[in-house]
């Protein structure tokens, strides 16, 4: 007899009568506990985040899914309150995948039109930087997961459209990842400054005044340059370093750095 | 007046339709033709159901809920896939023998088909009752091999070829214990005849003293339909599909209906040779077995439930090798039920059950 078939021998005994009713066990054990009901969520007809089901479901962590729990982190489809949107475009600047555009909301004066984040959801991961670099906090991601479109430009969520999900006041998830104190602040070089007001008009909170500053007396023969003698000063407290003031400077006299 | 038969159901109603102004011949063609119609029915609704029933039990051993849209708890479901693979085309490959390629099916599901007339389903109810009827179904059974083999090998495909093989060579291993054990039943009974042996069973079910071949039975049935945790010839992992993978449309469905058909004949023939068929033992309240129709009722439920058993086994085991498979068969199965054979001839001679204790009136 080969030595192959003897040790195949030695697994077969009560040993191999216990392979075949150990499975058998198991599975009778799963039929008991499921012949009520089994733990399949019939999705269209009851979700997860139903209240019977908050309690019972938990993820890998052990953590139920509710209100208040895990399921408040979840990153959905945004929610932006068209009212405090200042019109920063930090929301576009931060997004990775460039699926914001900020496009014109009725609202604004006819000159400075007001604009809000368009999302193409086609585009988006949800990673949620925009909801973290909004300053204002009227851009959160909310619960509602279900986006299913027969067309792929019913995809692109307009501001109106966004504001429809934030009036169904859904619970919200504000993300809001911790800052350092001194963050980039604006700053200015005088010299090259026309005191035009550029960046006093454009900014979403109004934190820059045009404060007058004096004229220096000529030298002789030295020219004075052709500007207004006022200089921008920006109550860091208000701003939301956006950035508008620097990209409408048209002498680029504004740049990011810190305070010394 | 209750109609005690199948048959009689059939020519009550050839009666109703043509006994007025047809020849008496002609009435008795009819009755033969509805009887007919009203089997192939009964089996075709049977099975069917039974993939649905086999659906479910499934579902629930694997934690989830089996078809539930399609009508009511997914009850048509089957009817819509059945309806869908009528509709389809059947593609023979170019290579393959179109007369084996069409003919192996067929003769496959006739065969199955052909076994549910000599089947008695409860008192009267037996389609004549012949004094050979359970020989004959197994023979009806065992031609299965042949129709597979013949369906794979003109299907010119090298995997189809396998399945047939291995589907041969596993269903004729496991005819063998399956017939010995039957030789027990019939030593016990003292008779081929189906009706006879539920009747044996009056004192006691005879998967008492044979419990031994019932398991070979159990086991041999499961190798037999090519059920899991036997259904090597169908190895979806090896061989595709097995000896139906060139075949779609409604061959394949033949194929499938087939299947489900042998499976709920094996079924019946373990209710009817250990299970006691349509009778409940004694101490069952009279209010359980005192309404029409009574045997058929219990019939169908222990064949649903013996069935079951044949899910619960699916859900559990994984499949086992080739050259296990015929080991077991020819090294394992056959001493068993030689010994059952043993025991039921020990039972005979003795007029004593193992367990139960001498019983006067028990054995011949």
């Amino acid at each position: 007899m080969a030595s192959s078939e003897m040790k195949e021998r030695r697994t077969e005994g009560p040993s191999s009568a216990l392979w075949i009713a150990k499975p058998l066990a198991t599975a009778a054990r799963q039929f008991l506990k499921s012949l009520v009901r089994p733990s399949t969520i019939v999705y269209p007809f009851e979700r997860l985040e139903d209240p019977q089901f908050r309690d019972r479901v938990r993820v890998a962590s052990g953590e139920p899914i509710g209100i208040g729990r895990v399921w408040d982190n979840y990153r959905g489809v945004h929610a932006l309150n068209i009212a405090t949107c200042i019109s920063c475009n930090l929301c576009a600047f931060s997004c990775p995948d460039l699926c914001i555009d900020m496009v014109t909301v009725p609202g604004g004066d006819p000159k400075h039109p007001k604009k809000c984040p368009q999302i193409d959801y086609g585009k988006c991961s949800y990673c949620g930087f925009c909801s973290d670099a909004c300053p204002e906090g009227c851009l959160t991601m909310t619960t509602r997961y279900e986006l299913a479109t027969s067309k792929r430009s019913e995809m692109v969520f307009s501001p109106q459209q966004l504001y429809e999900v934030f009036e169904r006041k859904l619970p919200m998830n504000p993300i809001r990842l911790e800052r350092p104190e001194n963050e980039d602040a604006i700053l200015l070089e005088g010299p090259l400054c026309i005191g035009c007001n550029a960046c006093a008009r454009d900014c979403p909170t109004q934190c820059i005044t045009m404060l007058d500053i004096p004229k220096p007396t000529a030298k002789p023969g030295e020219r004075l340059p052709k500007r207004i003698w006022k200089e921008p000063v920006i109550n860091d407290s208000d701003c939301v370093r956006c950035g508008t003031c620097i990209s409408v400077c048209p002498k680029e006299c504004l740049f990011w750095g810190t305070h010394p | 007046m209750a109609v005690q038969s199948l048959y009689g159901v059939a020519s009550l109603l050839a009666s109703a339709l043509f006994g007025a102004f047809a020849p008496a011949w002609l009435v008795v063609l009819v009755a033969d033709a509805i009887f007919g119609a009203i089997l192939l029915a009964a089996s075709m609704l049977n099975t069917i159901l039974l993939i649905w029933y086999e659906r479910k039990l499934l579902g629930r051993f694997m934690d989830r809920r089996g078809a539930m849209h399609v009508g009511y708890a997914g009850l048509l479901q089957n009817f819509a896939d059945g309806l869908k693979l009528f509709r389809k085309n059947t593609y023979p490959p170019r290579e393959a023998d179109v007369l084996g390629f069409y003919s192996g099916p067929t003769a496959y599901l006739v065969s199955s088909l052909v076994i549910f007339g000599v089947l008695p389903i409860s008192t009267g109810w037996d389609n004549g009752s012949l004094p050979l009827s359970l020989l004959l179904a197994l023979v009806i059974f065992s031609f299965a091999p042949l129709f597979i083999f013949v369906s794979a090998w003109s299907s010119n495909n090298k995997y189809s070829l396998m399945g047939g093989m291995r589907s041969a060579a596993q269903m004729i291993a496991y005819e063998v214990p399956i017939l010995i054990a039957v030789v027990a039943v019939i030593v016990l009974s003292g008779s081929f005849d189906l009706t006879t042996i539920v009747a044996e069973q009056r004192n006691y079910w005879f998967w008492a003293p044979l419990f031994l071949a019932l398991v070979v039975f159990v086991a041999g049935m499961l190798a037999e339909m090519e059920r899991i945790p036997f259904d090597l010839p169908e190895a979806e992992a090896e061989l595709v599909e097995g000896w139906n993978t060139e075949y779609g449309g409604m061959l394949f469905a033949f194929f499938m209906l087939a299947d489900y058909l042998r499976a709920l004949i094996g079924s019946i023939l373990i209710v009817l040779l250990f299970l006691g068929g349509w009778t409940l033992p004694s101490y069952v309240p009279s209010a359980l077995t005192n309404f029409p129709l009574a045997g058929i009722v219990w019939f169908m439920v222990k064949t649903y439930l013996v069935f079951g058993l044949f899910v619960w086994v699916r859900a559990s085991l994984p499949r086992v090798r080739t050259d296990q498979l015929l080991r077991v068969g020819w090294m394992r199965m056959v001493p068993l039920s030689l010994l059952s054979v043993f025991l039921a001839a020990l039972v005979v001679v003795s007029r004593c059950l193992p367990v139960i204790g001498c019983v006067p009136g028990m054995g011949r």
